[in-house]
């Protein structure tokens, strides 16, 4: 009798076919004899549980965004084993996919209907801690004694008032992958300036016309910033207690600038990428159709699991400076957030933990190229010689930035301005005009908080 | 409302049927064609066939063509297989899908025949006060944009706890599709003479046993043309699924292909695979409710 | 069946007879009841409507007048401030310059469109053999079949830039350059997809609704026409044409209340959900303002302001049904 229940609630519980009835069928199980739960191994349910675990309810929703890891389903499901080990609860992993995401996560909220935990962006964790839709993690995070290990970078992003808002699960950086073949080829090394990164597209184009040396994609707000930043412009600049936005400064016009006419006076990119979101930037690398592409330190492993053949053609350089140096570039990732309409919220938070410390937060690390969100297992990853893993550590570690933290900053991503603005640029919109208008709009989100 | 719950009521039109006389156009051969308009009428069949049919096959033959992941785009699959149906059921989820749309869909469809029969008979069969302003309040209300109503349909669908359910979109799509259902039938309903009605009176019946053995049957074809509408409203719906839905083993097929907009690229085949499984139904609907809609646009369009 | 029904019809005439005929002798029996009979028959059915349908209408209108976001969502909190969405709404630039040219002008092109394109099957549908024309009306009705989400993306599919299959024909033909090419780029080619999309989704209806009027023009008129000696084109314009004017108005009507919401077809192509500012129309922008920005009373003016507009097209198409007959 034990071991069929065992069985029965093992087959319910593997997450990919967990439907909402198999859960309900798992719960009563459980319900019924928590006898037979205790021996199916692991402690017990009740030992887990704190206030809120009494409604027998054992079943934790997980949203994930999608892409993060190539294959993540292996890494969940071994979670999920070491979850249900650990607590008896059983998880329903769902993946998201990053474009619908905010939509969905605002709907969600707005209708209450959220998950428990859900992988949340750097940059949307206070939007929606703000909103009330998500658990302040600090006490919690005191009490575990994690406070002093984390990257600072993700939780400052995290971070409203006193509130800690998310876990810093991973974080990651964006520069430059390349093809080292067509370099050869085309007789240009990684370029260490503006200029350089322009000459070299330029010989790019001379060398293999038929491929597009530096797509610059209208959609991709994290191919803008470094050049805002580089030129030594910047977003947006707090005042008191107000934000305004300054991307119509000489400087950040002038970055901008370059970063259009990459496409439209050197010709590098393609008209066609002016719709094109960064996963398209990757799509075309990986068909073999581009030689530069802005990407983050996660994407190598993934373009390479798409295109074998570019086994040992693809390497990577931190984005350059104006002359010299570096470009900062966005230092972005997730955070696990817990949510206040969560009914199992001390279960939550052992998933939280389970995830984003030890052995668990170092596989997905590893898996997905990504590095951790706490700092002894960053330092580790910044050793590394990899040189798919090198120059994306010096960029995060030397050149690393974050957007304005603050929720309203959210909202903004939310409202596409600034893909809006490079779309409208690059399908001809002049520089001063586009972004007076983002800044337009960015300063009616800064000043109406809605 | 899409098209096909089209409410097709030219009964003011001016002309009137004439079923005994014959018709116009009816026989081509009645006018002596010349060689040259009839290639003229070939030349118009095929460009309507290929305007119509091109879509439906490109989105068929990618569906079977192992290779459309890697960028290939032809008119014929350059690589048979069934992998991307695999899949898309397997992988994709899209069993669930298809599941709780059909749910859905017949939810809706044996609420919706139900209540519009009802009230097709009301309508149809008594004189009462405000019917006529019921008439042109069912008629007007056809005309809401559902597109306007999805903010105070969230905001009621929270407060009743029915977001992320199954019921909350029958729910929904029955009221959607209502309206047009009333107007339809009671066509029908008024088609059905008095005199049938009256025998079975005469001949005992109280209004139910009637109802139940004249009416009903009378009207069927009636109510397997809006049951035909209402499936096909239900089972397309797109905006109202994408907002209520969050948890995924609750979308219907219509959100669920947004999946295949991976983070690597679109994955065409898996999106014209599922694209396929979800228009098959559809045009196995359309195909055998053809005469009863084109019957229906008839009666419709001459109805007196 | 239909048999059946049209000799029926010819018996019940006049069409007002099967209505008038409800209360039958004996009912003054129980004269309660039979009042109340038809009411109870409608409750559901008006229940249903009117609480998705008509209190929603309500409802979002109460709604636009009120700042309303996560928080009064939440809280359950009003905030009325009376007509500052709508200020802000027409004081937009957006809307005049972007929002409702699209909206409109869409509408328009895609209206004209498809009831020319339907009309012209339908007076080739009318002219086919039996078989053809049964062969032809069956791939018509697959077109009319496919659900708005499927089409859009074949047609998105077959638009996709640089490698899409018309995007290769056009730059076959010289009309494109198909490496740089991007249809979903630029507001004119975006809304020339969507109108391809749309009119191939909306001319079967208007065909087959045609075809079904110009089965009912009497043959002998025709005769009269061509025995007059007019020529296809005149024919059609003085004889066919004023017979199934109503025909027409109502497809017209419908096609334009469809075409001016047009949600999904905008929603799905690349760019159309709120990333392309110029693409938006008034329903895409009421979406994307509610659901995306939480700004609910806004989102809630742009839909008041799209149902007004439609209203007064219904208010047209009511006339036309009203002017020559009763309910």
């Amino acid at each position: 009798m034990n071991g069929l229940l065992c069985r029965a609630r093992r087959k319910g519980n593997h997450m990919w076919s967990t439907s909402r009835g198999a859960r309900r069928t798992a719960a009563t199980l459980l319900a019924v004899s928590a006898l037979a739960v205790a021996g199916c191994g692991g402690p017990g349910a009740g030992e887990a549980g704190g206030s809120g675990d009494s409604g027998g309810d054992r079943a934790l929703t997980v949203w994930i965004m999608e892409g993060t890891n190539p294959d993540a389903r292996p890494f969940f499901d071994e979670l999920s084993t070491a979850f249900r080990n650990q607590t008896g609860a059983t998880l329903d992993v769902q993946f998201v996919s990053w474009a619908s995401a905010h939509d969905k996560f605002v709907t969600s909220i707005a209708g209450g209907t959220t998950p428990d935990v859900a992988e949340v962006g750097t940059t949307w964790t206070g939007e929606f801690g703000e909103a009330g839709a998500l658990a302040d993690l600090a006490p919690r995070v005191q009490e575990a004694g994690l406070a002093n290990g984390l990257v600072t970078g993700l939780t400052e992003a995290g971070t409203v008032g006193d509130a800690l808002y998310g876990m810093p699960w991973y974080a990651g950086v964006r520069s430059i992958v390349y093809r080292t073949d067509v370099f050869a080829e085309a007789g240009v090394t990684p370029p260490t300036t503006w200029e350089e990164l322009a000459a070299a597209g330029e010989k790019i184009k001379a060398a293999r016309p038929d491929l597009i040396p530096f797509p610059i994609a209208g959609d991709n707000e994290y191919g803008v910033y470094p050049f805002v930043w580089g030129a030594g412009g910047e977003i947006a600049a707090q005042n008191g207690g107000t934000w305004t936005s300054t991307l119509d400064s000489p400087q950040a016009r002038q970055g901008i600038q370059f970063y259009a006419d990459l496409a439209l006076k050197h010709g590098l990119s393609t008209p066609a990428a002016a719709t094109w979101k960064e996963t398209d930037l990757q799509d075309s690398f990986s068909k073999g159709q581009s030689a530069m592409i802005i990407s983050g330190s996660w994407t190598p492993k993934a373009i390479l699991e798409a295109a074998p053949d570019l086994q040992g053609k693809i390497g990577a350089f931190p984005i350059p400076g104006p002359t010299g140096g570096l470009s900062p570039s966005f230092l972005g990732g997730s955070h696990l957030s817990i949510f206040e309409g969560s009914p199992n919220q001390d279960l939550a938070w052992q998933l939280v933990q389970l995830m984003s410390t030890g052995d668990f937060a170092a596989k997905w690390g590893s898996e997905s190229s990504f590095f951790p969100g706490t700092t002894a297992l960053l330092q580790q990853a910044a050793q590394s010689s990899d040189p798919l893993v090198a120059p994306f550590a010096k960029q995060m570690v030397d050149a690393g930035r974050s957007v304005p933290v603050t929720p309203l900053y959210g909202q903004v991503q939310g409202k596409k301005t600034i893909p809006a603005m490079m779309s409208a640029i690059l399908g001809g919109t002049p520089v001063d005009q586009a972004t007076s208008t983002a800044v337009a709009e960015m300063n009616q989100i800064f000043a109406g908080g809605a | 409302m899409t098209p096909p719950a089209a409410p097709t009521e030219f009964r003011k039109a001016t002309f009137r049927p004439s079923p005994g006389r014959k018709v116009a156009f009816l026989n081509p051969r009645d006018h002596r064609r010349s060689l040259g308009s009839r290639a003229l009428l070939g030349l118009g069949v095929g460009v309507v066939l290929v305007f119509t049919l091109f879509p439906v096959w490109l989105m068929v033959s990618t569906a079977f063509n192992g290779r459309a992941n890697a960028g290939s785009r032809s008119l014929w699959p350059e690589d048979w297989t069934l992998d991307n149906f695999a899949f898309v059921i397997g992988e994709g989820g899209f069993g669930r899908y298809l599941t709780n749309s059909l749910l859905v869909a017949l939810g809706t469809v044996l609420a919706g025949a139900l209540l519009a029969l009802l009230a097709a008979v009301a309508v149809a069969r008594f004189r009462f006060r405000f019917r006529t302003s019921v008439l042109v309040m069912i008629l007007i209300i056809q005309m809401v944009p559902v597109e306007a109503l999805v903010i105070p349909l969230f905001i009621q669908a929270r407060s009743l706890g029915v977001l992320d359910s199954l019921v909350g979109l029958v729910v929904v799509y029955l009221a959607f599709s209502l309206p047009f259902a009333i107007w339809t039938l009671r066509g029908f309903v008024a088609s059905v003479p008095v005199e049938l009605e009256e025998a079975a009176y005469l001949d005992g019946a109280s209004w139910g046993r009637m109802f139940w053995s004249v009416l009903l049957p009378l009207v069927a074809p009636g109510l397997v043309a809006t049951s035909v509408f209402s499936f096909i409203t239900a089972w397309n719906e797109f905006i109202f699924a994408l907002t209520f839905m969050a948890d995924q083993d609750n979308y219907t097929v219509a959100v669920g292909l947004r999946r295949f907009f991976g983070q690597y690229g679109t994955d065409w085949g898996a999106l014209m695979a599922g694209s396929t499984l979800i228009t098959i139904p559809v045009m196995v609907f359309f195909v055998i409710a053809q005469k009863r809609l084109t019957d229906g646009l008839v009666a419709g369009a001459v109805k007196g | 069946m239909t048999d059946v029904v049209t000799t029926l019809r010819e018996r019940t005439r006049p069409g007002r007879g099967a209505a008038t005929a409800g209360p039958r002798p004996g009912r003054s029996r129980r004269g309660g009841t039979r009042a109340l009979r038809p009411w109870l028959l409608l409750a559901p059915a008006l229940l249903v409507m009117g609480g998705l349908l008509l209190y929603p209408l309500v409802r979002v209108v109460a709604i636009s007048l009120q700042d309303f976001g996560l928080r009064q969502l939440v809280s359950g909190r009003t905030n009325w401030v009376g007509l500052d969405n709508y200020v802000e709404l027409l004081g937009n630039a957006d809307l005049w310059r972007t929002v409702l040219p699209n909206t409109v002008v869409f509408a328009v092109v895609a209206v004209a469109l498809t009831v020319v394109v339907g009309t012209l099957v339908a007076l080739l549908l009318v002219r086919l053999q039996p078989v053809t024309r049964g062969i032809v009306t069956t791939a018509i009705m697959l077109a009319w079949a496919i659900p708005a989400v499927t089409g859009t993306y074949v047609w998105v599919f077959l638009f996709s830039p640089g490698d899409g299959l018309a995007v290769q024909a056009l730059d076959a033909l010289g009309l494109a350059d198909a490496a740089t090419a991007n249809p979903f780029a630029s507001r004119v080619s975006f809304y020339g997809v969507a109108t391809l999309n749309v009119v191939h989704h909306g001319f079967p209806f208007v065909a087959l609704t045609v075809l079904a009027g110009l089965l009912t023009v009497p043959q002998e008129i025709t005769e009269a026409a061509i025995v007059d000696g007019a020529g296809a084109w005149r024919r059609f314009w003085s004889v066919t044409f004023p017979m199934l004017r109503p025909v027409f108005a109502v497809v017209t009507v419908l096609s334009t209340i469809w075409d001016f919401k047009v949600f999904t077809q905008i929603y799905l192509m690349p760019g159309g959900d709120g990333v392309n500012r110029g693409v938006l129309n008034l329903g895409t922008w009421s979406y994307v303002e509610s659901f995306a920005q939480n700004r609910y009373g806004l989102g809630a003016a742009i839909a008041v302001l799209l149902t007004v507009l439609l209203l007064l097209i219904t208010v047209a198409y009511l006339r036309l049904l009203f002017k020559e007959d009763e309910l």
